[in-house]
């Protein structure tokens, strides 16, 4: 293994980073990330999609409003969807869906989207990290009652 | 007053070829109007067309589709009745739509907040309006409130008081209004920390009781039976009430109405514990503006913008990483 | 619902970051998991029994692997399942390697999260439902987009096994680089004479329908059932009637024009036949340096022309082809070397590209096979070679090694010797990358037999002196700066992605690289498969390659085209979107934004119902994503299964 790669920000305490990836690119940029072994931080959890046209900006409401602290969206680059079109239409829904959240009291960089190609392993590892230190310099999100804490997550490894 | 006569003329001429006209009626209290369907000509007296006609007719055009209609709007009504058009949730020619030059529509927490020291709003005992003032009596005593006092917010940010789209107008139609809004409704709110504005949310929908008396104003939550706020399939929401369900409801109604929203207010003057809910859609309503130069409910040809895209956009910048 | 779960070690790829065994204990505890266990290689075949056995010792109705990414095996381990009797789509997989074990260094957050993957995949399972795949037909006709060696070899192969071909050229002629050839590597025999016959058998082959001069307009339509749009460029001249006799070519005065076949050396007619083995032999007009339309008056090619073919007034014309399959053999263009100030930036006559020395030497070229110096015509007795030009070179964004130079580069030494036999070849190289049947050999015997001087060093400066071409360069072996005075200067330049390649990518929906190449679906596994069922790649498109790989990737694409198209009906992907009839309010937005038309309105006892075409459908969920009420659900993608997905890692109790 390589170790060309500076430690993660967030290591020693994680927060709850979710992303939603289109198979064909991102997801499949993200893979190419790990054959290539670039070493990322822990903290995101990918969920699998088609295409980004099908993320319906409600899952990042939803996501942000029940306890998570940043939701990262990614998908082909405009012009190379697999699907001819989706990521045109997500482009718009989700700049629009970014424009909420300072009205409801959400940090807009708890919410990122960007296009990231099957080949580009070595960008998805900047993008995550360079996410993943976003969050950090932000904090844990403020909670509405009934999301949970989270402490859940520090159960048991807490390496600081 | 003269208009309202001419309406009546109107409607007179149309009923013989529609199922009904909406319009206002009297309400439960001379302070507010009610909506109205006029099927006979005798209804036809009935009809009140001034600053208590607070509700939205085209709330209810959807499910007259496919029979033929008659509605009376204000110049915000005109702009659901147009969305309603351009997303082919009613067609043009089943609608016959009758304006007329709008003053502006009362907004009855105003009012109550003006007659405060008097007594209830529910007991006035007779309200007239008269072009600037209302006047009533309430308790025994005769009072006079100009109308620029008691006017709904939306009125203020009028640039359309006359039909937008109109078959008869009743009245002189005038050209659109120079009125500059410059949201400052949410300027208000944006005023906040970050933090403080997710607790002003917290704290509000603590009071929410998920009536969905919102969602049963607005004219374009056409889903109606369907809305996902109460389906298992898909299940967005929990049914017990509680806070985080009861914004991500808000968040909801907010974005389906991206792009959509005219901005007429029902939601918000429909709720019972008096939650600015208008501020959410607002918010989408002033991005989409910025982002596509999208003003909803203006024309009936054109597409709602998160129902296309360009190749290249203008006003999105790519995220650098 | 009875879920059981199987956590891979990967020998150590995933177990030495990832406490495996503590993972799957963790999943004892997730819902509905009634068995789980680790195992060292989940995909091997004692590991797939294992999943088999228990599904049947443990009743299962679904299980969860966590592994490698599901675009590696999730295909596998759905066989697995079948085989045990379950329903494919019961089935989903954890990519706890690729995302976890191999990108991070912490064994106890990569536990965690790795732990947190799996309850994600259980918590999508519970609400996995059997899915059917519908049989659709397939039209067994494939499309084959470029006719340079790959392509002709996938388009012969496809035709020979009876499948109907349509093949698609961009230039007048098939053929491709390796028609410009003289000779090839390492058996030094005629490229025409190789090429030439499988030209004429796509021109005779009576499966095959050639469109020359003609580029792909659009692609709609998906496997089994493309339909595309081919633009025939204007020639104007009617190939029906044109015999390619070249009375035209003879007669044309505008005989300066730019000549693309000959890369420039020498110029040819407005009116030409690019090469004599050209297939379709027929004749182009080059308009932009034609006479007549300059608005000079001419016409003289019209009035030769023994069969009245020529037509100046000729559109482009469209012609849609419906096909099951396509492969795309489009092949790779020189790179820019004018962008090397240093080696002249093309100022010079006498220093030329590796490309224009194999028109030199082809016999059928514009210097009749003798080698001359473009700038007095007189025979060069130096010749030096510059290797890596536009290879290998960051600074110019094209750090890849082209593949082919150094073994071209050698031939074009022994070729030199062969025709002046008095003549000195100097060849300045990184590395010799010889790795083929019979190529090292062959670099060797430039250097032993023929007497090449191989100087290791990068050339820094090339300038004129006199009539000569001063090489000034750096033996990196003897640590000595070299000077070379030369008759002739050969740049083996590298190649690069074909010009609008990612346009045509775009088209067919297959990704590119930063480069422009086409991407493979798996660089090992699946080197001729796209990610786009029903499109494949051939030859340099895909990367560059030699003629032996671009001809072998030519006949593998034909091996999964025929194994595709071998039977008349396909099974579509039941990943579709599915209309909850009771709750469709008939707005018709998903009609509006389906990119494939797969949505269309029915009438259903007065009311307007959105209808899902299965077979058009791709499963992109954009209407999902667009309904209000969620009215439309994407199968296998569903709002719940998402929300799932993000309740497990939220809503942890």
């Amino acid at each position: 293994m390589s170790d060309v790669t500076r430690e993660p920000a967030g290591t020693g305490r994680e927060l709850r980073l979710v992303g939603f990836l289109c198979n064909w690119c991102s997801y499949g940029g993200a893979d190419t990330a790990g054959v290539g072994r670039f070493i990322q931080p822990t903290d995101l959890r990918i969920v699998r999609l088609p295409c980004s046209g099908r993320v319906n900006p409600l899952f990042i409401a939803k996501t942000l409003l029940y306890g998570a602290d940043g939701v990262l969206v990614s998908g082909c680059h405009p012009r190379d969807c697999h699907y001819a079109e989706g990521n045109f239409y997500a482009r718009r829904r989700l700049e629009v869906f970014r424009h909420l959240l300072p009205t409801l009291g959400i940090d807009p960089r708890r919410f990122e989207y960007t296009w990231v190609s099957a080949s580009e392993g070595q960008r998805w590892q900047q993008v995550v990290s360079k996410f993943t230190e976003q969050i950090h310099s932000l904090g844990p999100a403020p909670r509405l009652p009934g999301a949970p804490e989270l402490e859940w997550m520090q159960s048991g490894v807490n390496p600081a | 007053m003269a208009t309202q006569e001419e309406l009546k003329k109107i409607i007179l001429d149309v009923l013989p070829d529609v199922d009904c006209v909406i319009g206002w009626g009297p309400g439960p209290e001379p302070l507010c109007a009610s909506p109205y369907f006029m099927r006979n000509p005798e209804d036809v007296d009935y009809l009140l067309a001034g600053p208590a006609s607070v509700h939205n007719p085209a709330l209810f055009l959807p499910e007259y589709k496919g029979r033929k209609t008659g509605v009376v709007v204000k110049g915000c009504d005109s702009r659901s009745v147009v969305q309603l058009i351009s997303e082919n949730l009613i067609r043009r020619e089943d609608v016959v739509i009758i304006g007329f030059p709008c003053a502006g529509v009362v907004d009855a927490s105003k009012i109550a907040a003006k007659l405060g020291p008097y007594g209830e709003p529910g007991e006035t005992e007779r309200a007239i309006f008269d072009k600037d003032a209302l006047n009533l009596s309430l308790g025994g005593k005769e009072l006079s409130i100009p109308l620029s006092e008691i006017l709904a917010d939306k009125c203020s940010r009028c640039k359309h008081p006359g039909a937008v789209i109109s078959d008869y107008f009743a009245g002189e139609a005038a050209d659109a209004l120079q009125v500059k809004d410059d949201f400052t409704d949410l300027a208000g709110l944006e005023s906040l920390p970050l933090e403080e504005r997710f607790r002003f949310w917290e704290k509000e929908m603590s009071r929410c009781i998920r009536c969905y008396a919102c969602r049963n104003a607005c004219p374009l939550c056409v889903c109606r039976d369907h809305c996902v706020a109460s389906s298992r399939e898909p299940h967005w929401l929990a049914q017990a009430n509680g806070v985080r369900d009861n914004l991500m409801f808000q968040v909801i109604h907010a974005t389906h109405l991206a792009g959509r929203c005219t901005g007429c207010g029902e939601c918000q003057r429909a709720c019972p514990v008096h939650i600015p809910v208008l501020l959410l859609k607002r918010s989408l309503g002033r991005a989409v503006e910025q982002l596509f130069g999208h003003h909803a409910g203006l024309d009936p040809e054109s597409r709602p913008p998160l129902l296309t895209f360009q190749m290249e956009e203008t006003n999105i910048k790519e995220r650098e990483w | 619902m009875r879920i059981g779960v199987f956590i891979c070690h990967c020998g150590s790829n995933i177990a030495a970051t990832v406490d495996v065994k503590k993972v799957a204990e963790a999943a004892w505890g997730m819902n509905d998991v009634v068995y789980s266990t680790d195992s060292m290689y989940t995909c091997s075949e004692p590991g797939q029994q294992a999943i088999e056995e228990a599904i049947r010792e443990h009743k299962l109705h679904g299980v969860v692997v966590a592994s490698c990414s599901p675009r590696m095996h999730e295909p596998t381990f759905r066989r697995t399942v079948e085989r045990a009797g379950l329903n494919r789509y019961m089935f989903e997989m954890a990519n706890i390697r690729e995302h976890v074990s191999w990108i991070g260094r912490d064994k106890a957050l990569n536990t965690l999260k790795a732990t947190e993957l799996v309850r994600m995949a259980v918590e999508k399972l519970r609400l996995n439902r059997v899915l059917t795949p519908k049989k659709i037909p397939a039209t067994r006709k494939v499309l084959v987009i470029g006719g340079g060696v790959a392509g002709i070899q996938a388009s012969l192969d496809c035709a020979d096994a009876g499948l109907e071909v349509v093949l698609v050229e961009r230039e007048p002629s098939i053929g491709g680089k390796m028609s410009k050839l003289d000779k090839t590597f390492p058996t030094v025999d005629c490229s025409s004479c190789i090429l030439g016959p499988r030209m004429v058998d796509v021109a005779q082959h009576e499966r095959i329908t050639l469109y020359a001069y003609s580029e792909i307009d659009s692609v709609s339509g998906y496997v089994g059932n493309f339909e595309v749009n081919i633009r025939k460029k204007a020639s104007y001249v009617d190939w029906e009637k044109c015999t390619g006799c070249g009375a035209c070519t003879e007669k044309c005065p505008s005989r300066k024009t730019f000549d693309r076949f000959n890369e420039g050396l020498g110029a040819t007619t407005a009116i030409n036949i690019p090469f004599p083995q050209a297939i379709p032999k027929k004749a182009t007009i080059t308009a932009g340096a034609c006479r007549q339309f300059q608005g000079k008056k001419c016409g003289v090619c019209a009035k030769f022309c023994p069969t009245g073919a020529i037509n100046h007034e000729q559109k482009d014309e469209i012609v849609t082809v419906k096909v099951g399959a396509i492969v795309a053999a489009t092949g790779y263009d020189l790179t820019d070397w004018t962008v090397y100030g240093e080696y002249g930036a093309g100022r010079y006559p006498d220093v030329i590209t590796s490309l224009q020395y194999e028109r030199m030497l082809s016999a059928s070229g514009p210097y009749g096979g003798h080698i001359k110096r473009p700038s007095n015509g007189e025979e060069p007795k130096s010749i030096v070679f510059i290797q890596c030009v536009g290879s290998r070179d960051p600074s110019i964004g094209r750090p890849y090694c082209s593949g082919f130079c150094c073994m071209y580069t050698a031939k074009q030494a022994i070729m030199t010797k062969d025709h002046i036999p008095d003549s000195r070849s100097y060849v300045f190289y990184m590395d010799i990358r010889s790795p083929g049947k019979g190529y090292d050999e062959f670099t060797r015997r430039a250097q032993e037999e023929y007497g090449a001087q191989y100087v290791r060093g990068r050339v820094s400066q090339v300038y004129p002196r006199g009539d000569k071409m001063v090489v000034r360069g750096a033996d990196t072996l003897l640590g000595l700066p070299v000077e070379v005075e030369a008759d002739l200067v050969v740049l083996a330049v590298g190649g690069e992605a074909s010009r609008d390649a990612p346009k045509l990518a775009e088209k067919l929906r297959i990704s590119y690289d930063g480069f422009g190449f086409f991407m493979e679906g798996h660089p090992k596994l699946k080197p001729v498969e796209t990610n786009t069922a029903g499109v494949f790649l051939a030859g340099s498109c895909q990367g560059l390659k030699d003629i032996p790989s671009s001809v072998s990737q030519g006949s593998a694409a034909a091996a999964k085209v025929m194994a595709l198209l071998s039977r008349d009906m396909l099974e579509s992907d039941p990943q579709t979107a599915l209309v909850d009839i009771k709750r469709c309010i008939g707005c018709s937005k998903c009609v509006k934004v389906c990119p494939f038309g797969a949505i269309r309105e029915q009438d259903l006892r007065g009311q307007i119902k959105a209808e899902v075409l299965e077979a058009v459908c791709q499963g992109c969920g954009l209407c999902n994503a667009t309904c209000p009420q969620g009215a439309i659900q994407l199968s296998h993608a569903t709002d719940n299964q998402i929300l799932a997905e993000v309740e497990a890692l939220l809503c942890q109790m």
